[in-house]
């Protein structure tokens, strides 16, 4: 009899697990999809909805680099070129070169962090496929221009400002070494009807 | 009367296939439907990483880490931070610690929910798939709001992590840990415990328990076979001796003990623990900072250190040797898809060509990892 | 429609003396015309939009919604793409076989039309042997998927072609056994025949005429599924193991009649069940116009097909791929012995109630609405449970 009872356990947990499974698909029929339906029927702009910190395509401010070449140091894989000149009489920092292969880019932010004033960062843009590589090298510098020489006190010029304070909001998201953000205190626990397991 | 000669056919499952988790080759001697052997082929996902290591020096190998096994970007990314700070004597805040834990412990998840969707998709059914990848976009985008990227993350640096947590994300962590665990479930009912699934998965691929330490196996694999071994709990690092959690362990109630169905079963549990030790992480973390003082151009002092991580995948090994310059001499990394390919040649004489399938995916072999 | 046709040549439109034979080819050919090419190649590409997109909404997403309104186009977007594809034949296969394959897979899937009961004058041709007819024309799809499998000179083709045909040929043995209870209880292999003896209510249909009769449709249904290569049975195709099973080697138009086939065989395998089982194009009799009668019996009959194409596409999304030797044993040890037993008692049954006997109508109508009922709870349940939103919309 132990045959032809597992012979029918086998037909009754068959069914019943079918049942089952076919209960769960059936309930996915009345949800609503997850789907983003990107380009074209978005609501805003997906680029408009990636958190700040997003690493996206590199971008330089030109008018607040202070030439210190340190994010061409920090790249792992060597996708910044950066050619800039002291001139040994006026100690003034010309840029010459800027340019960022954004092919090699690996997104992985280490130039970002050393900047001392946040000019190099990381934009929420990802859509940079084109049909040749030259026109992935991003040159940012057109005519030479003068590197930014950090006030002592706070900026003064209207024009600088802004984009000064863009760049330093973006460097505090990022941690200094061996201080506390401001404000790291963690949120309240919250109420205690969470199961807490 | 003569004896007649069956054929063997070999097969090739070449290095575009839709079902080997990434680029694996496979020669399969096979007798009709039934297997020979099965013999590995691996290496062409190589592309020398831990050579790179050795001229981007510390700090710029971190996103390479990311690279070796990208599916659980994480605990690489622990791993190298853990080699560098035991080469440099360097200690990571508490805060920062519990950072680590908090985007190890959701990528475990990721990666967990990856497996278990693809595996059942490698089995035929292809909604689970669809339903574990949707849970494992929310994961993305918590951890997108963390640290700015979804798959290569970098998130750690050499003494604790870069970024912390952002105000608000808490909740959302949360909130999200409540909405999986009904999923979880639901899960077991669409797959776990469906006849067709148990068929397909118990008794196939048993590996007992003396075998998994003959051939090296780590994670999942080897709680699987009954053997109670985690890294967090065996050699505890960073502060997971803080929190209160089971190591699952495989029952052998569908089957033999060590069979694909285990190895499944280990995985889902494996979730629920890590939903656990989220829930304690998130309302343990104190205050503080989360990054210790390292200098730009680090330059540890000579000597060697071997590190090891519990990965979604098992018992990840780190071995750095340091010359005292800024590059490291020799990097190198031991990951558990390497060994269970080792085992696969074994397990497959004398099953089906569609339990070919069914034991790599159960094994939860990722190409990157093998080859580096 | 022969009867038709002959109301057409009486009404004298083909003059005094018109040469019968040629007017009924010429008919043939219009009429087959319209059900192929009007009704059954359509049906089978539409059946691909449909199927993409229900599974599209069962795995939380959505399905091709681009190309035309709601993506309807999407078929004939894809039949072009595929025609302009290189045809590809690889260099030592058999050419003359490479071929044939696919017309003669979509032979099978064509030629039952012929006898689809669409309503009760809309039939191209009431053979009294309709089923049998059904029945072994579908099975000349285990000739075309072998020769697909040898031909392609490619192992893995090979593996699944033969797979396919052990399958197919397995199962036409319970899928047979399970029309005899429907015959026994009739005597006539025509399919109008069938559906004339059922009635319009449910618990007249012959699934609920009697348990033994319950568990044959189940069975006819599985088991014409498992002739479909239909998931949980698709291993001669299964996407994981063999990128394609047998049809690997095709590329383009040749490829896609295979595709064109399994999907228009859902129509067949719902049209077979509805007519032995569920009562085919039967409507309450309301109005005495012939016309609107068979407008009405056609919008039932495309009703209770479609609704069982949607359950096979429901099915595919949700169950896993069974095993060959797990196939095997559910055909020969399962399926075999109780498609037997279901014959014997059913011929046990039309013994002693040769009219069939209402009371056990009644009883299993209400046995299969309580199991729709539960069903349907747990169904809830899981809604429930999962905390979503209720969206109920089909378009997104």
């Amino acid at each position: 009899m132990g045959a032809a009872s597992e012979y029918f356990n086998n037909i009754k947990e068959a069914v019943l697990s079918i049942f089952e499974g076919m209960a769960v698909t059936g309930s996915h029929f009345m949800r609503k999809p997850y789907t983003v339906q990107y380009p074209d029927r978005t609501e805003t702009r997906v680029q408009d909805t990636l958190p700040f910190r997003y690493r996206g395509i590199l971008e330089v401010d030109l008018e607040i680099c202070t030439g210190c070449l340190a994010c061409e140091r920090a790249c792992p894989i060597d996708c910044i070129v950066i050619t800039a000149e002291k001139d040994q009489k006026t100690k003034v920092m010309t840029l010459l070169q800027f340019d960022i292969d954004i092919i090699k880019c690996m997104y992985c932010g280490l130039c970002s962090e050393p900047c001392p004033t946040g000019s190099i960062h990381h934009t929420t843009e990802f859509e940079g496929a084109d049909y040749s590589t030259e026109s992935m090298i991003r040159r940012f510098v057109k005519d030479p221009v003068l590197a930014y020489k950090p006030s002592k006190g706070p900026e003064t010029n209207p024009q600088i400002l802004p984009i000064l304070n863009r760049g330093l909001n973006y460097l505090s998201e990022y941690q200094v070494s061996g201080e506390p953000k401001p404000g790291s205190k963690p949120e309240p626990a919250p109420p205690a009807t969470t199961p807490e397991t | 009367m003569t004896t007649l000669r069956t054929e063997e056919m070999t097969l090739n499952m070449g290095p575009q296939h839709p079902s080997t988790h990434g680029v694996l080759r496979f020669i399969v001697r096979a007798d009709g439907e039934v297997m020979r052997e099965a013999i590995p082929d691996v290496g062409y996902l190589h592309r020398s990483i831990e050579k790179i290591a050795e001229k981007v020096g510390y700090h710029g190998f971190m996103p390479y880490t990311d690279r070796v096994d990208y599916v659980c970007a994480m605990f690489t990314n622990q791993g190298w931070g853990m080699a560098s700070e035991k080469l440099g004597k360097i200690e990571v805040p508490k805060r920062g610690e519990y950072c680590r834990v908090i985007a190890a412990e959701f990528n475990r998840l990721a990666s967990h929910l990856l497996s278990v969707g693809t595996m059942a998709m490698d089995i035929g059914a292809i909604t689970p798939f669809t339903h574990a990848l949707r849970e494992r976009e929310m994961i993305n985008d918590l951890i997108e709001e963390l640290c700015g990227a979804r798959l290569t993350f970098n998130y750690m640096r050499i003494g604790g992590v870069a970024f912390d947590l952002p105000p608000g994300w808490r909740e959302k962590a949360l909130a999200y840990l409540d909405h999986l665990e009904p999923i979880l479930s639901e899960y077991d009912m669409l797959i776990s415990f469906n006849k067709i699934y148990v068929e397909r998965l118990a008794n196939v691929g048993v590996i007992t328990a003396e075998e998994a330490i003959d051939y090296n196996l780590v994670g999942p694999n080897l709680r699987a076979c009954g053997i109670k071994w985690d890294i967090r709990k065996d050699i505890p690092y960073s502060v997971y001796p803080d929190f209160d959690f089971d190591v699952p362990v495989g029952t052998g109630q569908w089957g033999k003990l060590g069979d694909s169905m285990d190895r499944y079963m280990v995985r889902i549990h494996e979730m629920v623990q890590s939903v656990k030790i989220l829930r304690q992480a998130l309302k343990q973390i104190p205050a503080g900072p989360v990054l210790a003082k390292v200098p730009r151009n680090f330059k540890p002092p000579a000597g060697e250190c071997q590190i090891r991580v519990e990965s979604a995948r098992g018992d990840m090994g780190w071995y750095a040797v340091s010359d005292g310059s800024g590059y490291p001499w020799r990097v190198h990394v031991r990951t558990g898809s390497f060994a269970a390919m080792g085992i696969v040649q074994k397990l497959s004489r004398g099953l089906m060509i569609a339990d070919l399938v069914t034991i790599i995916a159960s094994l939860d072999v990722i190409a990157p990892e093998i080859d580096r | 429609m022969q009867q038709l046709v002959d109301s057409i040549i009486a009404g004298g439109a083909f003059g005094k003396n018109p040469p019968h034979d040629l007017i009924y080819v010429l008919f043939i050919f219009i009429f087959s015309a319209v059900v192929f090419l009007g009704v059954a190649f359509p049906f089978a590409g539409i059946v691909s939009w449909a199927e993409r997109r229900v599974w599209a909404r069962i795995q939380s997403r959505v399905g091709p919604n681009r190309v035309g309104p709601q993506g309807f186009v999407q078929w004939l977007a894809d039949g072009v793409k595929n025609c302009c594809k290189e045809d590809i034949i690889p260099t030592d296969a058999d050419a003359p076989l490479f071929k044939m394959a696919p017309y003669l897979v979509m032979l099978a899937f064509v030629v039952p039309w012929a006898v689809m009961p669409f309503s009760q004058d809309l039939i191209l041709a009431d053979l009294n042997v309709g089923i049998l007819y059904f029945t072994s024309v579908t099975a000349l799809t285990v000739v075309g998927v072998l020769m697909a499998g040898w031909a392609s000179n490619d192992k893995w083709s090979l593996i699944g072609g033969i797979r396919s045909a052990a399958q197919i040929v397995s199962y036409e043995i319970p899928a047979g056994l399970s029309i005899f209870p429907v015959v026994l209880i009739t005597g006539t292999l025509s399919m109008q025949g069938i559906i004339k003896a059922q009635g319009w209510s449910p618990n007249h249909w012959f699934m609920f005429s009697n348990p033994f009769c319950f568990i044959a449709a189940n069975i006819l249904f599985i088991s014409a599924l498992a002739e479909g290569n239909r998931t949980p049975f698709d291993l001669p195709e299964a996407e994981s193991e063999l990128v394609a099973g047998f049809a690997t080697e095709y590329s383009g138009m040749r490829y896609l009649f295979f595709f064109m086939a399994e999907w228009g065989n859902l129509f067949l395998i719902g049209a077979l069940i509805t007519t032995l089982f569920l009562g085919g194009w039967q409507f309450p009799r309301i109005t005495d116009n012939r016309i609107l009668i068979n407008i009405l019996q056609l919008v039932t009959f495309n009703a209770k097909v479609l609704f069982i194409v949607f359950f096979s596409m429901w099915i595919r999304a949700t169950l896993p791929r069974v095993r060959i030797d797990q196939l095997m044993s559910l055909c020969w040890k399962y399926f075999v012995p109780i498609s037997f037993v279901d014959m014997i008692g059913t011929a046990i049954w039309v013994a002693i109630w040769p009219y069939g006997n209402p009371v056990a109508g009644w009883i299993l109508f209400a046995l299969g609405v309580v199991g729709l009922v539960l069903f349907m709870r747990r169904v809830i349940y899981y809604f429930r449970q999962s905390k979503m939103e209720l969206y109920l919309n089909p378009t997104i």
